[in-house]
């Protein structure tokens, strides 16, 4: 089952900042809805652990994230895929980023690919519970962003 | 019945079973416990097509009370790939039990894990770790069928089988028609049976003579253990299999042997100890047994100035899943019933089997012909509809007359008897026909959605099972067979075991019922053992419950035992006696059941009688030495091999029909589809037991309004299974069964012994009624039922016009 996404915000941040803080898991990784740790293994990969769950399937979700496209300062493309309960899980998640006035725009986009038992007793709540998580870490990653907005 | 007439045949006992069963003191797999016992469970793949990159079970192995885990690898190295029946390309496909190397659908076992109770085994379960890595899954028959991405690569193509099947003069008929109708594309939607009782099964590999022993609810045991000890790798003969009550099957427990298997396996490696493994409901929708989906393309019909079928051409696509496991016999199965209830004799039925990501399917529910008899009828309803004739006449035109009993199809099947115009009549007069055409007139001024439809099938039973060799020319397959025992034990009870494994057919009931009347005696006396028993040493090779035929194989076979034991006590009682086996007559007397002479009065009791044989046989003369009392006989259908290069040949016994007649409405604002009426009407022939046979004929219709308005196998574009519980997947309930009218007809078969015809699948003729009386429902919108599952949703879209439009789906030349 997929679930895409895509929208894009703007912040009063300059384009370098912007690009650093989503190609830092340390600081990016936090954001993710349910965080419960992150460990970095090199410059490009690096595992989350997060609480996922519907209704009684709960669980923790280990998903191995990979940067897969760093270009600086515009872009910045991540591949991860893992394993949730009773099922596996494989992403991409994305972001464009451009000059806008004093700030920058973000222009994100992103497909999930859930497979296994949750996709199978869970199916019809999957795309109105990923949609929400995902505003949820938009939400963060613009809140994360606009607390530090002017400082450099 | 003693000194009348009347037989117990025909009569509507209760079931012997029923107070067993309803009181709870029935028998099932999952009841017996065991010294020693560990329980199973299976990790199963997330993906519907994925390579196996690593599997780390060290975690799981280190949990108290788990024994060990098996993999894929580790069956590969000590057994062989089960049998496939198809010839290449399918028959190249190697399929193991567990998964080896990649998984081909959502939910395929891949790691088994072994422990001291169900709950450390999925403790065990979630702790072991697989890494995957997703391949372009398919979904779709015909996408398939493009080899864009190859579900084997042993096979070199997702193709299984492909055949034609050709009779009569097609073209000749098809310039000689008044009309021709063309129908783009339809197609039978998946579903799979929800019994009541799951997959079970208890294994155990004996280390001490390397014998197994299954406790299981397998449907079809002569078929599994076939399958089992090629896999297997041991003497046949070192394989037991016991069934006991079963919680019904529907076909698809047939299909129970890998995971057999694996429990086998798993006994061998946890040092002899026996192995239980209980199908949880989720598993049993995502990876049990589907029954088969079938696409019809580029159907066209050729029809005379009356309406009458003269020929049909249709490319048939059918979709197995992810291995072939009992198919692709589903590719020949369906032409038991080749021309349905009619009598054209010109067709041309190109059919191609395609390996998908989806569960694996499985015999179910009138399996492959219902698929077939629902485009028949489908076929029927269009061109009634496009040429203007009532669908009651269209039928009258098209059907195989009374008269012309026993009908030999275009493909050499010979139908035994029917009568369908008399159930058409009888079917109209129990609903009011007349009546509901004027309802639905009037409701049609105001806007109402009311539809009437007929739906004749065939519940075709008794198979032969030559007609493997017509996919598969190399198969050892002919003819088909059953077995029984009736024996006077020491104490004198009349004992009779059978080789079949009912799961609610009252098969206790009715082989009491025949030996009754064979010894004259109460059903009440007679004990039949239930379930199925290897040892029992009363099976053949196809001794299971499975394709309505214990009415014709079961009791033709248990009649013969009777008939041969009748014999033996006739020849025993003469002695004892002093009279002549001519003089002799047999009934119940003081002393219960005897044997009695009718010039000298002398009577002996079947106690009597045993205890000479069994423990007093110094008595006996010589010459009755070979009387045991302990009479086993197999009936064997009279089948030839069908000519596999014509594809043509008797494929099929007794024939029994169904008609069905359903008054739908869809709701404007809801469209949920209600039936407003319903009746059925059965002809199964000479009746053993009217009470069983009108139980099976509700439970038969409850099946399939089920399958035609609730219950689908929904996968969505990577093959996850969406439907995996009840939640989603819906099977009927008593709230959503209609009060049904119940007729009946008989004509006698004269191809089994008693006039009977295997019954109980019932054709699925309620799928074909539904989709019928949709049609004639949506008719004047020109909204065309392609699909044999309807529910609010599918008919909202069409009433939108986003689906199933006529223009695009239907044409018709009109040349006369």
């Amino acid at each position: 089952m997929a679930i895409k996404f895509d929208g894009e915000f703007e912040v009063q941040r300059k384009l370098e900042d912007v690009y650093e803080f989503l190609v830092d898991p340390q600081r990016f990784a936090p954001l993710l809805p349910e965080f419960e740790g992150v460990s970095v293994h090199d410059a490009e990969h690096f595992s989350v652990r997060v609480r996922v769950g519907i209704s009684h399937i709960k669980g923790v979700a280990d998903v191995k994230m990979r940067l897969a496209e760093a270009l600086r300062p515009e872009r910045a493309r991540y591949e991860g895929q893992g394993s949730v309960a009773g099922g596996n899980v494989s992403m991409i998640a994305g972001f464009d980023l451009s000059p806008a006035g004093d700030g920058t725009k973000v222009a994100w986009r992103g497909e999930a690919q859930v497979f296994g038992r949750l996709t199978s007793v869970a199916g019809g709540l999957l795309q109105p519970l990923g949609k929400k998580q995902i505003q949820k870490l938009i939400d963060s990653l613009q809140a994360a962003l606009r607390a530090s907005e002017g400082i450099s | 019945m003693s000194g009348s007439d009347k037989t117990w045949v025909g009569q509507s006992l209760s079931r012997k079973e029923e107070d067993r069963l309803l009181r709870g003191r029935g028998k099932f797999v999952d009841d017996i416990k065991l010294r020693e016992m560990l329980y199973l469970r299976f990790v199963r793949s997330p993906y519907a097509h994925a390579k196996i990159v690593s599997i780390d079970t060290s975690a799981a192995e280190k949990i108290p009370g788990v024994i060990c885990t098996l993999r894929g690898s580790e069956i590969a190295s000590q057994t062989q790939p089960f049998i496939e029946i198809a010839p290449d390309p399918g028959g190249r496909i190697r399929d193991y039990p567990l998964a080896v190397s990649k998984v081909r659908y959502q939910g395929e076992p891949v790691v088994a894990v072994v422990a001291e109770s169900p709950a450390i085994a999925d403790d065990g379960a979630e702790a072991v770790l697989i890494e995957y890595e997703a391949l372009d899954p398919v979904v779709d028959a015909e996408q398939a069928l493009t080899d864009a991405s190859i579900l084997h690569e042993e096979a070199g193509t997702n193709k299984v089988w492909n055949g034609v099947f050709e009779y009569g003069d097609v073209e000749q008929a098809f310039r000689d028609a008044a009309s021709i109708v063309e129908i783009d594309r339809m197609h039978f939607h998946r579903f799979s049976s929800t019994p009541l009782e799951n997959n079970v099964v208890i294994g155990q590999w004996d280390p001490k003579d390397d014998h197994i022993h299954y406790w299981c609810n397998n449907s079809f045991p002569s078929f599994a253990i076939q399958f089992l000890a090629a896999h297997l790798q041991v003497h046949i003969d070192r394989i037991r299999v016991q069934t006991f009550d079963i919680g019904g099957s529907f076909g698809i427990k047939i299909t129970s042997y890998p995971q057999m298997a694996v429990c086998a396996l798993a006994s061998k490696k946890a040092g002899g100890r026996p192995i239980k493994w209980v199908e949880t409901r989720s598993e049993h929708m995502i990876s049990s047994a589907h029954g088969n989906e079938r696409t019809f393309r580029d159907t066209r019909v050729a029809l005379d100035n009356q309406g009458v079928i003269t020929a049909i051409t249709s490319r048939h696509i059918d979709d197995c899943g992810a291995y072939p496991r009992y198919e692709p016999l589903g590719c020949v199965i369906w032409s038991q019933v080749f021309p349905g209830v009619y009598r054209f004799k010109n067709a041309r039925i190109d059919f191609t089997q395609a390996v998908t990501n989806k569960c694996p399917v499985g015999p179910n529910r009138g399996y492959s012909r219902m698929q077939h008899l629902w485009f028949l009828e489908r076929v029927v309803d269009i061109c009634a509809h496009e040429l203007g004739i009532p669908a009651d006449e269209m039928r009258l035109r098209n059907y195989i007359r009374p008269e012309e009993f026993p009908y030999t199809t275009p493909n050499g099947c010979i139908y035994d008897s029917g009568n369908y115009p008399k159930m058409l009549e009888m079917a109209k007069q129990l609903i009011d026909w007349d009546g509901w055409k004027k309802k639905q007139a009037d409701a049609r001024k105001r806007g109402r959605m009311i539809g009437i439809g007929i739906g004749t099938t065939l519940d075709s039973g008794t198979n032969n099972f030559g007609q493997s060799q017509i996919v598969n020319p190399g198969a050892p397959f002919s003819g088909n067979s059953q077995g029984a025992n009736c024996k006077l034990d020491i104490y004198g009870e009349v004992v009779v075991a059978v080789g079949s494994c009912p799961q609610g057919q009252g098969h206790e009931t009715t082989a009491a019922q025949v030996v009754a009347d064979v010894l004259n005696i109460n059903p009440d006396l007679i004990t039949v053992r239930t379930g199925f028993d290897t040892e029992r040493n009363v099976h053949t090779g196809f001794s299971g419950t499975y394709a309505s035929q214990f009415a014709v194989s079961g009791l033709s076979a248990v009649h013969g035992a009777a008939q041969k034991l009748k014999a033996e006590m006739k020849r025993l009682a003469a002695f004892v006696l002093a009279c002549k086996e001519e003089d002799l007559e047999f009934g119940s007397g003081a002393q219960g059941p005897e044997v009695r002479s009718k010039s000298n009065g002398r009577s002996i009791n079947y106690w009597g009688l045993a205890n000479i044989v069994n423990v007093n046989s110094a008595v006996l003369s010589p010459e009755l030495h070979d009387v045991t009392l302990n009479c086993r006989y197999v009936w064997r259908a009279p089948f030839k091999v069908p000519d596999t290069k014509k594809k043509y040949g008797n494929l099929t016994m007794t024939y029994a029909s169904q008609l069905h007649i359903a008054v739908v409405e869809i709701d404007g604002e809801t469209c949920i589809p209600k039936i407003l009426d319903y009746v059925a009407v059965d002809d199964c022939g000479t009746v053993i037991n009217p009470r069983i046979v009108e139980g099976q004929v509700y439970g038969a219709t409850a099946h399939g309004i089920g399958a035609a308005l609730l219950e689908n196998c929904v996968y969505d574009e990577v093959g996850n299974m969406l439907t995996s519980t009840f939640s989603d997947y819906l099977p009927i309930t008593p709230v959503n069964m209609p009060s049904v009218k119940y007729g009946h007809i008989a004509t006698p078969s004269p191809h089994s012994y008693s006039g009977a015809k295997g019954m109980g699948e019932g054709g699925a003729a309620p799928i074909h009624t539904i989709s019928a009386a949709l049609q004639d429902a949506l008719f004047d919108k020109r909204i065309f039922i392609q699909d044999s599952f309807n529910n609010p949703d599918s008919l909202f879209r069409a009433l939108r016009g986003e689906t199933c439009r006529a223009k695009d789906l239907v044409k018709v030349e009109r040349r006369a």
